[in-house]
């Protein structure tokens, strides 16, 4: 459902995403963990087409996103750290936009959209301009217009920002669930302990490499080898070469 | 939110949506925000909406009053007879480069930096459509001043040149087809640059500005060149009219205009033999619409080409960051108000700071005040009567006065409600908060004083004043308007802020931005009638005894005590337009919950 052959993307002379090669199948949640600028957001624009990689090819449900772009994003829900909501829509009339935009027919996008306000608990708020939203509501109706058309592939940076407990549950269940219907969910974090939650397969990157990639399971077997937690693999893996040696000389 | 989620995964239904459906999505889009939009400002902001109506209608009749005139007298036979069509031509030629250079920066902003795009290009629509989307907002927010001036300015010709009906009803197909043209070309222009030339698009933005600037000064000259002497006159007119041959291109769009609404103004009475004037008038009508929708499908095909790799390509610069670094003026700044409390004095290099390292703010300032002072440099040339110098100094106090006016509004006005969510750091520090409003305050009026009265004893010099009285008149009142402004803004800044805005224009648009305006405005006329007056009577007093009461006043007003009673006046005004804003801005500050 996601494949990077080979993948490069630069800025200039710095390489934001160094030759990543990964494939990710239906019904799996992938989580992708990082430091700050390690080419999380990088990887996550050029899946769903805002950026293009500078060699190497991303397929999204086999379709190649920088030929075949439309048919690709058709394929994808995408929930992004700073949600855009159009100011003077309310909640409902977004979704409708978004339900026109992929197609959808009039029943079938009421019911959809029924079906959204229910899951995020958006009727009390739905009727009012997104203007007046909190970050957290906007962020659970950028989820449930991402899910509106049932994507392929849902794709979410830091989905966690701003949402309270009780919500962050829900999306977890969420994503779990519809990962198991067949969905693939990929998700970039910096919360080690929601990946180590809720996803099938971790990636670990750092200044565009993967340094990591395993399953949850083999993440565990893993650490309890080492006798190490994933906090501590984390800061190795991702650790510059002045932190490892500051690590080493320290008792 | 519901704990349980019982919705197995649906493969996606519904497929890629045609053109036709494409576009009626995004209109349907345009017209609930219309909808949302018109509901909620008649909702919460009939007062704002009233007044930004009502004076956009006093404005607008201010100026078909003016060119009504204008035109009245042109026709008249001794001037000439066809002045019109050389002055269009030029008009329009101006205003095509000017939606040119504004369409494409305004396409860029939102093609290539508006959160939107960002969103709708992570859905299945087509860059076409996306650019098409943009591309109306450019049109628009790029032509609205021309059909606010411009408008005026058609409908006053028609009137008095007696246009038949059709004139009038041509007038809109015209403008709305002649805007599309250049702004296509911007259009295309910003998508080439951005494709092509991604790494020296700014360089390309600079020298752009440049040309237009270049070209429109050009052209200035061109008009007043030699304008010395017989203004007005059939001979300034001939020769005129021989400069401004070169807009006569009959491959230019604004030819296409000017030539198409002149023939629709004539009465098929005037012209016997041939087509009629109205035949002619719809074939140009037929060049516009052919050109707009010719370039406006270049536009678009060439959006579908490149746009999606452009936005990419954007990207591939590393983003510059830019070493923060105190610069001499900081210190210089620091030192020099060495008389101020320290808070006060560290919150004002802040905000000298923010000035000088947002090329907005103060690329807007130099660009006003540059193009004020190199009409009062070229004051000479127009053909005054010298009596009236000294009155003519006072209007270029108000219109100093004016341009300060839009910049307290535009850019001190939301200095508070930009401290936004920030404004919690101000209120925590050990600080009085009545030192914020009063760094502000000085910013605003230490920042204005010096370039407003050099502008006016510019101003002042080239008017070859040779009264001290009035210059000192002058000198005073521009520091009375440069206090008043700066406290009217930070006063009102703090009693009506928006904290949650993030856009310095949008807050400077809203209610309390327009109603800042509005009393500057009111401000600045009342301190200049209370010392153009007296001065203006005192120059020109006759002996003649004063035989009615009003008579006596008028004597009074021009006499010695009336022009000190005016100075006391204009001292006081300013006293208080200072004192009782920033009173009324500190109390809400203080009782403002952060």
């Amino acid at each position: 459902m996601i494949e990077f052959d080979q993948v490069t993307r630069n800025y200039g002379l710095k390489k934001a995403v160094d030759r990543l090669t990964l494939s990710i199948q239906p019904g799996e949640l992938f989580a992708l963990l990082g430091p700050n600028g390690a080419g999380k957001t990088t990887t996550i624009k050029m899946i769903v087409g805002l950026l293009r990689p500078t060699a190497g090819t991303v397929r999204i449900c086999s379709y190649d996103i920088v030929r075949e772009t439309r048919q690709a994003n058709r394929c994808l829900g995408y929930v992004p750290e700073e949600p855009y909501l159009y100011e003077k829509l309310s909640g409902r009339e977004f979704l409708q936009f978004i339900a026109d935009l992929y197609g959808l027919g009039r029943e079938e996008a009421a019911i959809r959209i029924a079906r959204e306000i229910q899951n995020f608990s958006l009727a009390e708020f739905v009727d009012q301009m997104t203007e007046s939203y909190s970050h957290g509501m906007k962020q659970r109706l950028v989820f449930a217009a991402a899910l509106l058309h049932d994507p392929a592939v849902l794709v979410l940076d830091e989905p966690m920002v701003g949402l309270d407990p009780r919500s962050m549950r829900i999306v977890k269940d969420l994503l779990r669930e519809r990962a198991n219907a067949g969905m693939v969910v990929f998700m970039s974090t910096h919360t080690l302990g929601l990946a180590e939650e809720i996803a099938d397969r971790i990636g670990i990157v750092d200044r565009g490499r993967l340094r990591f990639l395993g399953t949850v399971s083999e993440l565990r077997q893993q650490l309890a080898q080492e006798h190490t937690s994933l906090e501590r693999m984390y800061l190795e893996l991702t650790a510059t070469a002045e932190e490892a040696a500051a690590r080493e000389s320290s008792p | 939110m519901s704990t349980v989620v019982n919705n197995d995964f649906i493969p996606p239904v519904g497929g890629l949506l045609v053109e036709r459906e494409e576009s009626r999505v995004f209109w349907q889009l345009r017209v609930r925000m219309a909808i949302a939009t018109a509901r909620w400002m008649l909702a919460t902001a009939r007062l704002r909406m009233s007044l930004v109506g009502s004076l956009s209608l006093f404005f607008w009749l201010g100026l078909f009053v003016l060119f009504y005139h204008g035109f009245a007298f042109l026709s008249s036979p001794s001037i000439h007879t066809n002045v019109v069509e050389p002055l269009y031509n030029a008009f329009f030629l101006a205003l095509m480069l000017m939606l040119v250079f504004s369409s494409g920066i305004i396409l860029y902003g939102g093609l290539f930096s508006s959160p939107e795009v960002s969103f709708l290009l992570t859905t299945p629509t087509r860059a076409q459509r996306i650019y098409q989307h943009k591309f109306q907002e450019a049109v628009w927010f790029s032509s609205w001043g021309f059909v606010l001036l411009g408008s005026p300015t058609l409908v006053a010709y028609g009137v008095a040149s007696q246009a038949p009906w059709y004139y009038f009803a041509l007038l809109l197909p015209f403008v709305v087809a002649f805007v599309y043209i250049p702004a296509a070309i911007g259009g295309i222009v910003c998508l080439l640059v951005v494709d092509r030339l991604p790494s020296i698009r700014v360089h390309a933005l600079v020298l752009s500005l440049v040309a237009v600037v270049a070209s429109m000064s050009w052209l200035i000259w061109t008009i007043f060149n030699g304008a010395e002497t017989n203004l007005m006159t059939p001979e300034w007119f001939q020769e005129l009219f021989s400069r401004l041959r070169f807009t006569e291109q009959r491959l230019l769009p604004s030819w296409w205009l000017s030539t198409g609404l002149l023939e629709a103004s004539r009465s098929p009475a005037m012209v016997p033999l041939g087509d009629p004037p109205w035949a002619q008038s719809l074939m140009y009508l037929a060049l516009l619409v052919s050109n707009a929708m010719f370039f406006n499908l270049v536009g678009t095909w060439l959006a579908g080409k490149v746009y999606r790799a452009s936005y990419s390509r954007l990207y591939d610069e590393p983003s510059v960051r830019r070493r923060a670094s105190t610069w001499w003026l900081d210190s210089v700044l620091a030192r020099g108000a060495f008389f101020l409390p320290h808070d006060v004095r560290m919150l004002l290099v802040k905000d000298f700071r923010l000035f000088r390292r947002d090329p907005v703010q103060w690329s807007q300032f130099i660009i006003s005040f540059g193009l004020l002072a190199l009409y009062v440099v070229n004051i000479r040339r127009l053909s005054y009567i010298p009596n009236y110098s000294a009155m003519i100094g006072f209007l270029n106090l108000a219109v100093v006065g004016l341009i300060l006016s839009t910049f307290t509004t535009r850019f001190i006005f939301p200095m508070i409600s930009l401290e936004g969510r920030r404004l919690w750091i101000l209120g925590l520090l050990p600080i009085r908060r009545d030192a914020i409003l009063w760094s502000k305050f000085l910013f605003a009026a230490v920042g204005s004083l010096l370039p407003c009265m050099t502008l006016v004893l510019l101003s002042d010099l080239m008017l070859q004043i040779n009264l001290p009285l009035v210059i000192i008149f002058h000198q005073v009142s521009c520091v009375v308007l440069c206090v008043g402004l700066s406290a009217i803004a930070v006063g009102l800044g703090a009693k009506m802020p928006d904290l949650r805005a993030h856009s310095p224009s949008k807050i400077a648009a809203g209610f309390g931005g327009t109603l800042n305006l509005v009393i500057s405005a009111g401000y600045i006329v009342l301190v200049v009638l209370l010392t153009a007056l007296p001065v203006h009577l005192f120059l020109g007093a006759g002996q003649e005894a004063p035989q009615t009461f009003i008579d006596q006043c008028i004597h009074f007003m021009g006499s010695s005590a009336g022009i000190a009673s005016g100075i006391a006046l204009t001292l006081l005004t300013g006293v208080v337009a200072t004192v009782w804003p920033m009173q009324v801005g500190l109390r809400a500050f203080r009782k403002l919950e952060l």
